[in-house]
Order: C-alpha cells, then structure tokens, then sequence
C-alpha cells in the first residue's frame, strides 16, 4: 500500500473533562482530496488545529510525508509543506493583496533581519520571482485587479479567494481547508472548488471541512464523517451519501 | 542673536536628535511590530546608567562605553522579553509599565551601584580643555546626529524589506502570521531586544550630554514623551515619527520659555501635561495615523509590478 501523505493515529485532545478529538484516525492520501464532515461540535476544526500544531495532542501521534510532526510548532509544520487557512479568513487587512500573498512564500531570504539590512542583494530577485508567481495565482483567482489594494477593501468572497491564494502561495504539498465554501454564495462556492480541482490535478492534496455538501461530494475523492469526536464512518462520497448512519449524525435520531 | 539664546536654541537641538533616536525605537516595536512597550523609559535608563557607571570606573573610551550601553539595554530587553512576548497585548503594557520603575528603583536605592539620589556625574564623551559652551553644543550636535543618521538608515532598511513585511503582518494578526510560517516569538524578541539597543544609545548619549544624571531623570513621563512623538508622527512611518520628536520637543521646550513670559495660575509645566494629554486624544479622534501616514511596502519587485499595473491601467 503506498504511503499515505498525512496519517493521523489515535489521535486524542481534551479541554476539561471533554474530549473534543477522541482516538481518531484517517489518512490523507498523495494527490486526493479529502473531506471531514459532521455535524457542529464534532471535534472538525480541533483536529484542523492539532494537525497543523495550534493544540498539542494529549495522546496519539499524526505523520506528515513520512515524519512525526505532533511536536512541532505551526511555523515548523509550514516549513514541511502544510498549509491551513482558516475558516474566518485571517487576512493582513492594512496590508496589500500582495503583501499578503508574498507573506506566504516559504523560505524568503529577505524574511531575516540580517538580511534585511546588510546582504540586500540576495533577495531583490527572489521577491521579483515571487511577486510573479503572485501575481500568476491573483490571476487564476480573478483578484489581479485588487493587487495594490488593501485586503481590507476586499469583499468576503474575494476574502475566501485569497485566504486559498495565500495559503497556494507556499507550493505545500497538503493544503488544510476550513470550509472554504462557507458564506459565499453557490456559485462563488462551486467555482473556488473549481480552483481546488484545478490545484489538483498540478499533484497538491487537500484536506477539507465543508458544509456545504450538495459541492463538496461532487470534488472529493474519500469521506470521512465525524461524530462526537470520533470517526463514525468513511468512504467514498457515493457510498457515504447512502449510509443511514450519516443521517443519523447529521439529523439525530 | 545673542549668545545665550544659540546655546539654549542648540540644547534644543541635541534634544530632539537623542529623543528622535528613542521614538525610532518605540516606532519599531510599537509602529511596525504592535508591540506596546510602556516601559521605555527603563532601557533608556538602562543605557544613561551604563554608560555612566562604565566611564566612573573604567578609563575606555566614549564609543566602547556606548556599545555597552546598548549590549546592556539588549540585554534587558532579553529578559524581560521572554515572560512579556507571550502575554496578550495588554499585559505586555502593563509588564513594560512595572519594569521602567522597578529599574529605577533598583538604582534609586542600591547606592553603591550609582549613588542612588545623590545622582551620578558622567564625563562628556568629547572634551577639551578651554572647550566653551558653544563648542560643547556643536560637538553634541554632531555625535548625537551622526548616531541618528545611523539609527535611521538601519530602521528604513529594516522596515522597507520583506523583514518589514512580516513585522507588519505579526502586528495585524500574529496566530496568522504564525500560521504562514513566521516563527512570531522570533522576530518578537529580535524587534524587542534591537529597540532596547537603540534606547540604550540614547540613554548613553542624553547621559554624556547632561553630564550629570539621578534615578528622577527617568520618571515614566519620559515614556509617555515617547510615545506622544510616535503617536503625533505617524506610527510605522519612520520620517513622521522625526517630524513627531521635533515637535514634541519644541513643544515640550516652548512651555518652558513662556513660563517666564505668562502669569498663570497654575504651573506651567503641569498645564503642559494637560495639554500632552489633550493633543493626544484629539488626534486619536481625528488623525489616528498621525501626521504622516503609513506608506505601502515599496521594494524593488513591487515598483516593478506598480509600474506594470499603471501600464495596463492606461
């Protein structure tokens, strides 16, 4: 069997007496992308946050291409290729579009203060590059027009757009989406998963929390359903659709 | 113009250079990095004390004297960084705060570190014999200045590069900045620690100046000063935060001289503080970016794509 690119394993995360994230495993496979659903409270967004590093995990252990990265912090997650943008977009809103895209780049040499003062040579072609490579995704992501603007001029749909613009930025191997379709409107929300299809099939992997499933179940390639902190069910998204267990999470009894 | 108004006129002068050196410093921790540091005046102190006890018992020259300065005030920064960059913003505020007075405390009542109240004589770095007022002013003028020219160049590389970028982006959201790989603590305490340097240098400098400094000379009035300059200049902007320490100066000054001139009821001085407050919370209202705004990030490869964007816009 080929390895699998994020192996979460047993994975456990308390707050107080409620174990939000209770023993939970799945893999992320190379190149799919991959769903979490379930219903509010869950346990979705807390496993998000150990799998990038916000929370450490009182037990089990999660893999990332191979290495073990339960340890680490989110910055050092971001430097093995794992990116996760967040569910509110988290944008620099007094900062340009492009600022906010360049932020994103990994291993910028003009990040270090050394750098930044003496040896500033080194990077002017480096930023070159990357402004380029910005602008190339601003203009898959039809934000091109917005590029000297602050982000907080922004709309919210363009917000979601460039929250996926910056975290594409990276070149990860593993993108983490927190419903990247949420409070957009349907078209708005079937066209960024467009894009995500589109950033597939260039070999990246995603792994995403959506609600909006009637979009969602036409793009992934494996299901997993959350419960109570726990895996409930997995599949392929036509055999989950079917499963009677799956209404029961959503719906209850 | 007679004398005696040259020389005040030229105190001035060389007060507004080593306090334009202190708001730099804030302006990079607060302007660019969000970091309040409410305990300024604890590294200026920090430097004038160093200096001071450096030159009272060793024979090194000026210039050493001032790099110890600074390495001391870094140092202090260090530590205080360590527990005060993991604290919410506030709390920060409230740690630098505690700091700046327990210092001064610390050598208001350890005498043999500095002569607690009776204060310490510090030797000017240049001196001459036969040196007049006006020479003493001149000299003053020219280190104070050649040292802020120095400081300046190193805050506009600094904060005009992708450096700079992510200092702004750990001021507008840090758990985000984080999330974009940026190791927040880092740069944190990098920007801590070269702002309590450049307070340092100041303090050292404002000590050889004076020539003469006790623990009432570093008051946490002198932080607000400080703050009052970056406030009035313009947050991360580097030139409004000079425009900002000239006229807090004057100001400052200004109220001093007419003091001679008005009858008031009330001192002066402590109208002046009122007034301070006044200002402040007039432009917090209606120019809350001070008077130079915050320019967009201009390096090299974002002129280049300006110019694109004007090309395709015409």
């Amino acid at each position: 069997m080929e390895e699998s690119l994020l192996r979460v394993k047993e994975v456990g995360k308390h707050f107080g007496g409620l174990w939000a994230v209770n023993r939970a495993s799945l893999d992320v496979a190379r190149g799919s992308i991959t769903a979490l659903v379930g219903p509010n409270g869950s346990g979705k967004t807390t496993l998000f946050n150990v799998v990038f590093g916000l929370h450490k995990p009182d037990e089990g252990c999660v893999y990332f291409n191979g290495e073990r990265i339960d340890h680490l912090a989110p910055h050092q997650v971001y430097a093995k290729g794992m990116v996760h943008a967040f569910q509110i977009p988290r944008l620099f809103y007094r900062l340009t579009v492009l600022d906010n895209m360049l932020l994103a780049a990994r291993g910028h040499k003009g990040d270090g203060l050394l750098n930044s003062v003496v040896f500033r040579q080194g990077w002017q072609a480096q930023e070159r590059e990357l402004a380029d490579k910005a602008l190339e995704l601003l203009n898959l992501l039809e934000l091109d027009h917005l590029t000297l603007s602050p982000a907080g001029e922004l709309s919210g749909g363009q917000r979601k757009l460039l929250e996926i613009g910056r975290a594409l930025m990276a070149d990860p191997l593993l993108l983490l989406l927190d419903e990247p379709a949420a409070g957009v409107n349907p078209l708005l929300g079937r066209k960024i998963f467009e894009r995500i299809e589109l950033f597939r099939q260039r070999g990246l992997s995603f792994f995403i929390i959506e609600h909006r499933l009637e979009i969602l179940f036409d793009f992934a390639d494996w299901v997993y359903v959350m419960d109570k902190g726990k895996i409930a069910i997995e599949g392929k998204p036509e055999k989950v659709a079917k499963d009677s267990t799956f209404y029961k999470v959503y719906l209850g009894d | 113009m007679n004398l005696g108004l040259l020389v005040y006129s030229l105190d001035i002068v060389v007060f507004i250079g080593i306090f334009a050196i202190v708001a730099l410093s804030l302006n990079l921790e607060y302007g660019f990095t969000g970091l309040g540091n409410f305990g300024k005046v604890a590294f200026f102190l920090a430097g004038a004390y160093t200096y001071a006890i450096v030159m009272e018992r060793t024979g090194i020259p000026f210039y050493l004297a001032l790099i110890i300065a600074m390495l001391v005030s870094a140092g202090i920064g260090f530590l205080v960084s360590l527990p005060a960059l993991r604290l919410r913003e506030d709390y920060l505020a409230i740690v630098t705060l505690a700091i700046g007075e327990v210092l001064r405390l610390v050598v208001k009542t350890e005498d043999s570190l500095a002569h607690g109240v009776w204060g310490i004589n510090v030797p000017p770095a240049i001196h001459w014999s036969g040196m007049s007022v006006l020479e003493m002013r001149m000299v003053n003028i020219g280190l104070v200045y050649f040292c802020l020219i120095l400081c300046f160049i190193l805050v506009q590389l600094m904060t005009r590069s992708p450096y700079g970028r992510v200092l702004r982006a750990i001021r507008e959201d840090e758990v985000a900045a984080e999330a974009l790989g940026k190791n927040r603590v880092k740069y944190k305490a990098q920007i801590f620690m070269l702002g309590s340097a450049l307070a340092g240098l100041g303090g050292g400098l404002y000590a050889q100046y004076m020539q003469y400094i006790n623990p009432y000379m570093f008051m946490p009035m002198v932080t607000f000063t400080v703050w009052i300059m970056v406030i009035v200049g313009g947050p991360a902007n580097n030139r409004g935060v000079l425009i900002g320490a000239v006229l807090v100066t004057l100001f400052e000054r200004g109220a001093r001289i007419i003091k001679d001139y008005l009858l008031l009821p009330i001192d002066p001085i402590n109208l002046q503080y009122i007034l301070f407050g006044v200002l402040v919370i007039f432009l917090l209202a209606y120019r809350p970016q001070g008077l130079l705004k915050e320019r967009q990030l201009e390096t090299k490869a974002i002129e280049g794509v300006q110019q694109w964007k004007n090309r395709s816009s015409e």
